[in-house]
């Protein structure tokens, strides 16, 4: 076995500081046009990847961040931990009574909002594939794949945009949250599902699978939540403040994550149930909160991104015609969907509206799932790009949309 | 006896003119009757006693004895003896007798089986027409101290259970309330960490204070205070949960709260949220205002 050298831990370090210095300028810049800050760190991925430097200067590229290699391991092995977190802290905002204490009406906004996209994306997607650069007809997998892309929300970048516009707090703004919970709890189980079928159709079927995360999601939101709910105020009032919460909860993470990988669901799944039980707790000092959120997304949110940028050639795997069939589809879907739920829910149509496109920004969770999508071979970078880019534009144009139906 | 639906969904929150009290034999049950008796006489209100079950001998030298004890008349109060399912029995009766307060007798916590089942006060609780009154099993002293009321200033309810709980407050001898607020904002903590330099966090928060505590002013500025004395508390925490940790860090005697919006399943008390966090484990008598809204 290769150790792990010198001059690889120089590579390393300089790699992960650049990624970090670089992001924060560009989405600082970036901050100031009220751009997400998602934005910036793909941008500097796109300037320090294959798609500028890479192609300018390979030699370069090679040196700072080698494709294969020890220097190559360790810093997937930072990214996979980084998507892991991601999720976890994904998961820390999910509060499912929020959903219930909504009534008929978020029901009613989370059904549609989830339903009409997914329906729409599975049913093109099926029939037809070339759109989305799939040669393979009735293709199940890449169907599904495609219906979730487009079902998914992505709440911190609505959280922010609902904040900047002063709506978090309002029943718009509420009803807006508690549905991105629900499209991102059921879209992130339902690719798990599709990540564990993809990668385990030898070991696992398809029942055992559903069995799998249903029974490692029940467990840890009725057993777990209540373990969690205990240890709460022990771990914030007898453990170093805020090093004991921070490393309990990092680690119960961890734990979950390499549980669900284990038993052949993606790690994903675990670290997501794990937010979900540690974020519903009513002993989480929000200060807690806050240092988890800031922890992870200002250290590995930005490695993550970056690597996107990356790995992947922007201009050569873009295409327009992909790009503008998945924009038409995610747009049509999300808003009818979400505005006909909003609709049929009690609202009025200039408020159905409203929630249609705060619903539709898709920002970082759009992207992560993509990533774990184009890592699995389910989709191709094409399809990768044009799902980013998309991802982008819906957060870009959820704050303009949503002001010109509530004035 | 025919009932007029229309009749009972305008019919305000208060005056409190007909007060019914769940009979269930228990060995409360003077401790209850003498606060049902104390309020329906400062309310100027009709007293309806229901139990639901077999009327037997015993049970009715009990009632008569307790009756007595407690100095109400036989004659003045209605005494319903009713038998069949319990909780659909007392609610179908409240809404004949068109009942503005239900007084009920209630554990502080239920085992963990009962709780998630439903025990009968609980369930009432959650499905009346009517507001309820829930008298704790150890609250030894009269409801006359420490009254916390949630102001959830965003809820239109919110007005009538204020109004409802002064009323309540002046005729049963209260001097002092307090009224509590719970800020809660789900995806702020997210919200903040996707880009926010530290002065606009300060700010942010500040503001978000000031825009709370500013309705809450409002909200007092609509009421019918009298001679009340009001205090007022901005509380962090989760809606339910936070002010029902208020409830009990400050020893309150009464709490009362909103009723609920929605119908109240299994589901509510496996992912408990609002009034369910209160209902796991009563810090106090709990009174739910149900201002037919």
């Amino acid at each position: 076995m290769s150790k792990f050298t010198h001059n690889d831990l120089i590579v390393l370090l300089t790699a992960i500081g650049v990624i970090l210095i670089l992001s924060r300028i560009i989405s600082e810049m970036g901050r100031r046009f009220h751009f997400p800050i998602v934005m910036g760190e793909i941008v500097v991925g796109i300037l320090l990847g294959q798609t500028v430097i890479g192609t300018i200067n390979p030699e370069f590229f090679d040196s700072v961040f080698p494709k294969d290699g020890n220097v190559s391991i360790a810093f997937d092995g930072l990214v996979n931990l980084s998507v892991v977190l991601l999720l976890f802290v994904a998961g820390l905002e999910v509060q499912l009574p929020m959903v219930l204490k909504q009534g008929k009406t978020a029901i009613y906004i989370s059904f549609f909002s989830m339903l009409i996209p997914f329906a729409t994306g599975f049913g093109f997607a099926y029939y037809f594939p070339q759109w989305f650069g799939n040669d393979i007809g009735g293709d199940i997998f890449f169907s599904m794949f495609i219906g979730t892309a487009l079902a998914i929300s992505a709440l911190p970048v609505i959280a922010r945009i609902l904040m900047d516009m002063n709506l978090l707090k309002t029943s718009v703004g509420q009803l807006i949250i508690a549905s991105a919970m629900f499209n991102d709890l059921f879209g992130w189980l339902i690719f798990s599902f599709l990540l564990a079928i993809k990668s385990g159709q030898e070991s696992l079927g398809v029942g055992y699978t559903v069995l799998y995360i249903f029974g490692f999601g029940i467990f840890m939101l009725t057993i777990g939540k209540k373990f969690i709910d205990r240890s709460l105020p022990w771990i914030q009032t007898k453990l170093s403040w805020p090093g004991g919460v921070l490393s309990i909860s990092i680690g119960i993470c961890l734990l979950c994550a390499a549980f669900t990988q284990k038993i052949n669901i993606h790690a994903i799944l675990g670290a997501f149930i794990a937010g979900i039980a540690f974020g519903d707790s009513v002993h989480l000092h929000e200060k807690a909160r806050e240092i988890i959120h800031q922890f992870i997304t200002n250290f590995f949110a930005p490695l993550f991104f970056v690597s996107i940028g990356l790995r992947v050639n922007f201009i050569e795997n873009f295409d327009a015609t992909i790009v503008g069939i998945v924009l038409v589809l995610a747009y049509f879907g999300k808003v009818f969907g979400a505005t006909f739920g909003a609709y049929i829910g009690g609202l009025k149509i200039k408020k159905a509206f409203a929630i249609g496109f705060g619903l539709n920004a898709r920002g970082a969770m759009e992207i992560i799932l993509g990533t774990l999508a184009l890592n699995a071979g389910l989709i191709s970078p094409k399809l990768f790009v044009a799902l980013v880019i998309m991802a982008l534009i819906t957060s870009l144009t959820s704050a303009p949309l949503i002001r010109k139906f509530l004035e | 006896m025919e009932f007029d639906i229309q009749k009972l969904k305008k019919r305000p929150a208060y005056p409190f003119e007909t007060i019914a009290v769940g009979l269930a034999f228990s060995p409360r049950m003077e401790v209850m009757l003498t606060e049902a008796k104390k309020i329906a006489d400062t309310c100027s209100a009709k007293l309806v006693l229901i139990h639901v079950g077999q009327k037997t001998k015993e049970k009715e030298k009990k009632l008569g004895d307790i009756l007595f004890n407690t100095g109400i008349e036989e004659k003045k109060a209605k005494i319903i003896w009713a038998e069949g399912d319990v909780v659909d029995t007392i609610l179908k009766l409240c809404k004949l007798n068109m009942v503005d307060l239900l007084i009920l007798g209630a554990l502080e916590k239920e085992n963990i089986i009962k709780f998630y089942l439903g025990s009968i006060a609980r369930t009432i609780s959650r499905k009346a027409k009517c507001s309820v009154l829930l008298i704790t099993n150890s609250s030894q002293q009269k409801i006359k101290h420490k009254v916390v009321i949630n102001a959830g200033a965003d809820h239109p309810k919110t007005l009538h259970t204020i109004n409802t709980a002064f009323y309540f407050a002046k005729h049963v001898g209260i001097k002092e309330v307090t009224l509590v607020h719970e800020i809660h904002a789900p995806a702020f903590a997210m919200a903040m960490a996707e880009s926010s330099s530290a002065p606009e966090v300060t700010k942010l928060k500040k503001e978000y204070t000031e825009e709370e505590t500013n309705k809450l002013h409002k909200l007092i500025s609509k009421c019918d205070i009298g001679n009340l004395k009001i205090n007022e508390k901005l509380i962090k925490g989760k809606p339910g949960y936070a002010i029902r940790q208020y409830a009990e860090t400050k020893k309150a005697d009464l709490l009362v709260i909103n009723s609920p919006d929605t119908h109240l399943t299994f589901l509510d008390r496996i992912f408990a949220h609002g009034i369910e966090y209160i209902l796991a484990d009563l810090p106090c008598n709990l009174l739910i205002v149900h201002s037919r809204v």
